[in-house]
């Protein structure tokens, strides 16, 4: 008895086991099958895995059935859309192009999965030939500048959305505080010159934070950096590429003397140095002045989104970095085994506006309604299917907004017209020689930097320290590197 | 042959065992062993192949010890290499201890209806995030609108920039370390006491032992051996620090740098930017022998003492 | 059965002060603890806009449902990951246990001849793992896991750490002597298993589980990981993605594309602590069942005497 008993449970946990184990090589295989099955077959349309940033939609297999009528017939290749959300982005991308997972095309740029690092890793496809072959469309709409710009070690690996080319530092103020006290920001042109305004606020209006700043903030400086936020850099109006550590410039000395006194004298909020987000201030218009990245009409924008009205004053000029170049591009993975239908679709997507504005506002009459020649109106569905517009593709094919000025896209292309080529455009630091100082630096810089430029220390005390402890880590063979390399670029750039 | 004979005849004598550990160990060699044969990439330095991942590790060109050498050249490397020891060896001893000691005082409330309520009240730090603790440890210790400032206001002292002083810090960090922990892990104490045989307490009771020389000569001895493993497991993580502890509770603010930093934060802030996998990799291989080698010597004395609560 | 318990009771009362002290230790920690979770109950029902003017209150100015609106306006996603959730923790917990305390019972018998290798075996797994690349590529390409349900509930089905407590369960909570007496009278391995040595540990066993459920309920990241389809994705996962993407925005808000798409589509603090209540909320509930499990294990174990 109690042996039967034994041998049945025996049985009945084996067999659980093994449908454990069956189910679960069951269950996904039917993922990998498509991506290298039809690859050479013309008659069956090609399915292009794409992966892009931004939260997942719920209307989005809806749309993406529709898009896929759309160009199947064109291009014989239909789309299977993955959104991976911002912040998830980056390690999501990494993991499954390190692992070898079979996709086509895929975003990337300066700021979410580095494009350059990743193209010099082998992530992506060359497209030179590609583009010249299947991409005829992309070459001639969008802003060369963003071809040229977007260059790796002499060749093109993505293609960059047509957007706004430069980036313009501008100081934003709380327009009701200005009218308010009568301020005069068209004198404003230097971090020095806003003192006499934020002393009238700080004295008039005590629960207001005179300047909204956080963490990462930064001086304008007149350099071009070689990496984001690491103290090495050119000048702007560099002759010679001359690397320079910023920590000894006496502009960046003179900035944060500036900064320390206006922390002192309480302009700025004593907790800064920790702050990674002023949205509060925002929300309940708490705040004077600040600084952004601007783009054209941008204040109708900030206005608009906050419900009182923000202007703003130009800080730099609009410069032309790599890192703006590299805001938003779409390229093709190394492994897809379909490289020319990819380009294909990425051409027809960058060059057909009823391909792009499917993808970005959804179905007519579902999401978004036609009310005019290229104008629209969200309906109530778009809350179902609203995408990131700059992450996908060529921004001006969109229809405008019902609020939108006839010559928008006219305004952007000025504004693109108006960049001045920052001296590094162009020149992409290769760090695989010196990863370890790299890793080192940067726990240096996350000790100093934030205290430092927000004026949160004092700058005659901790400048020289900082300065020391970064030459520990390595700062000074990294520059040695850089320099190096630039020196090398510019020979074979004739600059 | 004989040999072959013996082999088999003791699988035939340990077949229900054996039989018991086959999930177990077919999970372990899917989920564990099968994947550490990627930490060959610590040497790497780790390139692309269209060709897959085993293609792109064959391909990958050889580095030697380079991706180890950026956790050891700087000064860095002492900070973080203490901050990641001691406030570890503080969880494990404080932690220890306040557990213990508050599944002793819940096994002994007379009232259970009020223990019970207790229990779950302490259990729910474990559900907030660190970032969501972050938001608390931020709502309290802001200088401008924290409550501790404006309590120690209300009493007259100078209010204190706590994200800027260093000296208060190893404390906080052990104090919501602890709040965050300490019903967690009691539970496994409570349960440990419960299984105790109740017919101890009675004869002790009949001896007319107090209820403190009962804990004290019955609770505390039985519970040495899940006391002895848990200790020994957790030396094993000794050199893995809370990532989320010491990075959204501090705000990460620089001026603390010298005592947050610790292994974990200090492997993400240095790779964020370049992402190598074959440092990251290199960082974790690290990691693991320390916690190895730690363990293997307190095991083997754990061993010599008490051979049973030994982990093998 | 309830005489017995009561008479026990009494044997074990402790003396009033000492009581009195017990609870004071108990109840100030347990107050601790329950007061920012409060706290997250308060401000998620906070009115947006007094949240910003005043900060965290514990009165706040205005009160509003505005944050739980939000949230539902994402309706059948939310209900969808809830359901994803339970479907994951029940399945897991289940899954896990049965691994676990096989694979534990089993090493700790001393009559099992290779107990040491397969205890080494599980404990190596505990301080030596192949990192993030490797593992991926085993659930995804070899098991081919990637947006199940099981790629969700495999990867935490077996954890070191708990075998190695269950192990020590077994050993201190189940005498030698009742596994012999078990034999002597003709019972098998697993007869003496589920008879004689279940029972007696299952305050122990309710640990375990217990540490499982929580485990699945919180996990985000092998969701993360595994999961691109929106439908399989539970709620922590969710949750998580909604953070850490707000605070990626934040963070690089110097880009001006990006500085817009945040103001676009920021979730306000209310909401989030809407959802972080809406996702704790059932597990604390379910947390009592538990309990009600250790009292049941011991009073059982209390009769077999």
């Amino acid at each position: 008895m109690s042996k039967n008993k034994k041998r049945l449970s025996l049985v009945l946990t084996s067999m659980m086991a093994l449908s454990l184990a069956l189910t679960a090589c069951g269950g996904g295989s039917t993922n990998n099958e498509n991506a290298s099955g039809n690859g050479g077959k013309s008659e069956k349309p090609v399915e292009l895995i794409w992966y892009t940033i931004g939260p997942p939609q719920k209307d989005m297999n809806m749309v993406v059935d529709e898009v896929n009528k759309y160009i199947q017939p064109k291009i014989n290749a239909t789309l299977k859309m993955n959104m991976i959300d911002f912040g998830d982005y980056t390690q999501k991308m990494q993991v499954k192009v390190a692992s070898g997972e079979p996709m086509d095309i895929m975003f990337t740029s300066s700021w979410a999965f580095d494009y350059v690092q990743n193209a010099r890793k082998g992530a992506f496809m060359e497209l030179d030939d590609l583009l010249e072959k299947y991409g005829k469309g992309i070459k001639d709409t969008i802003d060369p500048a963003f071809l040229e710009g977007s260059k790796v070690d002499g060749h093109n690996y993505a293609v960059p959305a047509n957007k706004e080319l430069p980036a313009q530092e501008v100081w934003r103020f709380n327009k009701d505080l200005v009218d308010k006290y009568k301020l005069n920001i068209d004198k404003v042109d230097s971090l020095e010159s806003l003192e006499p305004l934020l002393k009238t606020i700080k004295e008039n209006e005590p629960n207001i934070t005179p300047y909204a700043m956080i963490k990462d903030y930064m001086p304008v400086l007149p350099f071009d950096y070689i990496i984001e936020k690491m103290p090495m850099a050119v000048y702007m109006d560099t002759k010679d590429y001359k690397v320079v550590n910023i920590l000894e410039t006496p502009e960046l000395k003179k900035s944060l003397e500036t900064v320390r006194k206006y922390y002192k004298a309480g302009y700025i909020s004593p907790e800064v140095a920790t702050t990674t987000s002023v949205d509060d201030l925002y929300k309940s218009s708490n705040w004077f002045m600040d600084r952004a990245t601007s783009q054209p009409m941008a204040d109708n924008l900030w206005s608009a989104s906050y419900g009182y009205p923000v202007v703003s004053k130009p800080a730099s000029k609009p410069y032309i970095y790599n890192w703006s170049v590299m805001g938003s591009m779409q390229a093709i993975s190394a492994n897809s085994p379909n490289p020319e239908k990819a380009m294909e679709f990425l051409n027809l997507l960058n060059t057909d506006p009823v391909l792009r504005n499917m993808i970005d506002s959804g179905i007519e009459g579902v999401h978004y309604e036609k009310v005019g020649e290229n104008r629209m109106k969200n309906l109530p569905e778009s809350k179902n299917y609203d995408m990131p517009t700059f992450s996908l593709g060529n921004i001006m094919l969109n229809y405008l907004n019902e609020e939108d000025p006839d010559d928008k896209w006219e305004i952007f292309k000025k504004f693109n017209a108006s960049g001045v080529n920052a001296p590094l455009l162009g020149f992409n630091f290769d760090t695989s020689k010196v990863s370890s100082e790299i890793a080192a630096v940067q726990n240096v810089k996350e000790e100093f930097w934030a205290p430092l430029m927000t004026g949160t220390v004092d700058p005659d005390e901790y400048l020289a320290k900082a300065n020391q402890k970064f030459k520990a880590a390595g700062l000074d063979k990294i520059i040695a590197e850089a320099q190096s390399q630039i020196d090398a670029w510019k020979a074979a750039n004739n600059k | 042959m004989r040999m072959a004979r013996e082999f088999f005849g003791n699988i035939n004598k340990n077949k229900v065992m054996l039989f018991m550990v086959l999930p177990g160990t077919l999970w372990f060699l899917f989920f564990s062993y099968l994947p550490m044969l990627g930490t060959v990439i610590a040497f790497k330095e780790y390139r692309f192949s269209r060709d897959g991942f085993w293609a792109s590790i064959v391909n990958s060109k050889w580095v030697g010890l380079d991706n180890f050498k950026f956790l050891f050249t700087t000064n860095d490397a002492y900070i973080i290499t203490r901050n990641t020891l001691l406030y570890n060896a503080a969880f494990i001893i404080v932690g220890l201890v306040l557990s213990v000691l508050m599944a002793v005082v819940l096994s002994e409330i007379v009232n259970k209806k009020l223990a019970k309520f207790y229990q779950t009240g302490m259990f729910l730090p474990y559900f907030l995030s660190w970032v969501v603790v972050g938001y608390f440890a931020f709502s309290f210790l802001s200088s401008e609108r924290g409550m501790l400032n404006q309590i120690m206001g209300f009493f007259g002292a100078e209010s204190v920039q706590w994200y800027s002083e260093k000296k208060y810090w190893p404390l906080i960090l052990i104090l919501v370390y602890l709040w965050k922990a300490v019903g967690y892990n009691s539970v496994v104490y409570l349960a440990a006491i419960m299984g105790i045989d109740k017919s101890l307490y009675e004869a002790a009771m009949i001896d007319g032992a107090s209820k403190l020389q009962q804990i004290r000569s019955i609770t505390l001895p039985l519970l040495r051996p899940i006391l002895t493993i848990m200790t020994l497991l957790a030396v094993g993580k000794i050199f893995y620090a809370d990532f989320g502890l010491f990075y959204q509770v501090p705000r990460n603010s620089g001026t603390l740098y010298s005592v947050t930093n610790v292994i974990d934060t200090y492997v993400y802030q240095g790779l964020k930017s370049t992402g190598e996998i074959g440092m990251s990799t290199a960082a974790g291989l690290y990691q693991s022998l320390v916690g190895f080698t730690l363990v293997m010597f307190s095991n083997y004395i754990v061993r010599k003492y008490d051979k049973d609560s030994a982990l093998f | 059965m309830s005489s017995i318990t009561r008479k026990e009771r009494d044997f074990h009362q402790l003396s009033k002060p000492l009581n009195v002290l017990f609870n004071l230790i108990a109840g100030i920690f347990a107050f601790l603890c329950v007061f920012p979770f409060l706290f997250v109950v308060i401000i998620s029902f906070t009115d947006e806009g007094a949240l910003a003017r005043d900060g965290y209150r514990l009165f706040p100015s205005k009160w509003s449902l505005g944050a739980y609106r939000y949230v539902f306006e994402s309706g059948d996603m939310l209900l969808r990951s809830y359901g994803v959730t339970i479907l994951v923790t029940v399945l897991g917990t289940i899954v896990s246990l049965l691994f676990m305390s096989f694979y534990a019972y089993a090493i700790s018998r001393k009559s099992f001849r290779y107990r040491n290798f397969f205890s080494f075996l599980a404990f190596f797994t505990m301080l030596f793992n192949g990192g993030l690349v490797p593992t991926y590529i085993v659930v995804t390409q070899l098991l081919h896991l990637k947006d199940t349900i099981w790629a969700l509930v495999l990867p935490l089905a077996v954890n070191a750490f708990y075998i190695m407590i269950l192990r020590t369960f077994y050993t201190t909570s189940v005498p030698d002597a009742i596994i012999e007496s078990g034999k002597i009278d003709g019972a098998g391995e697993f007869r003496i298993f589920l008879t004689l040595v279940l029972p007696l540990s299952l305050p122990g066993l309710a640990t375990i589980a217990l540490f499982s459920t929580l485990g699945y309920w919180n996990d985000w990241f092998n969701a993360l990981l595994y999961i691109d389809d929106p439908n399989l994705v539970p709620l922590q996962s969710m949750l998580m993605r909604i953070e850490t993407s707000m605070q990626f925005l934040l963070q690089n808000s110097q880009n001006s594309s990006l500085s817009i798409e945040a103001l676009r589509s920021m979730p306000q603090d209310t909401s989030r602590m809407a959802m972080v209540v809406l996702a704790t909320g059932p597990i604390i509930f379910a947390y009592p069942f538990f309990q009600r499990y250790f009292i049941q294990g011991l009073t059982v174990g209390a009769v077999k005497e």
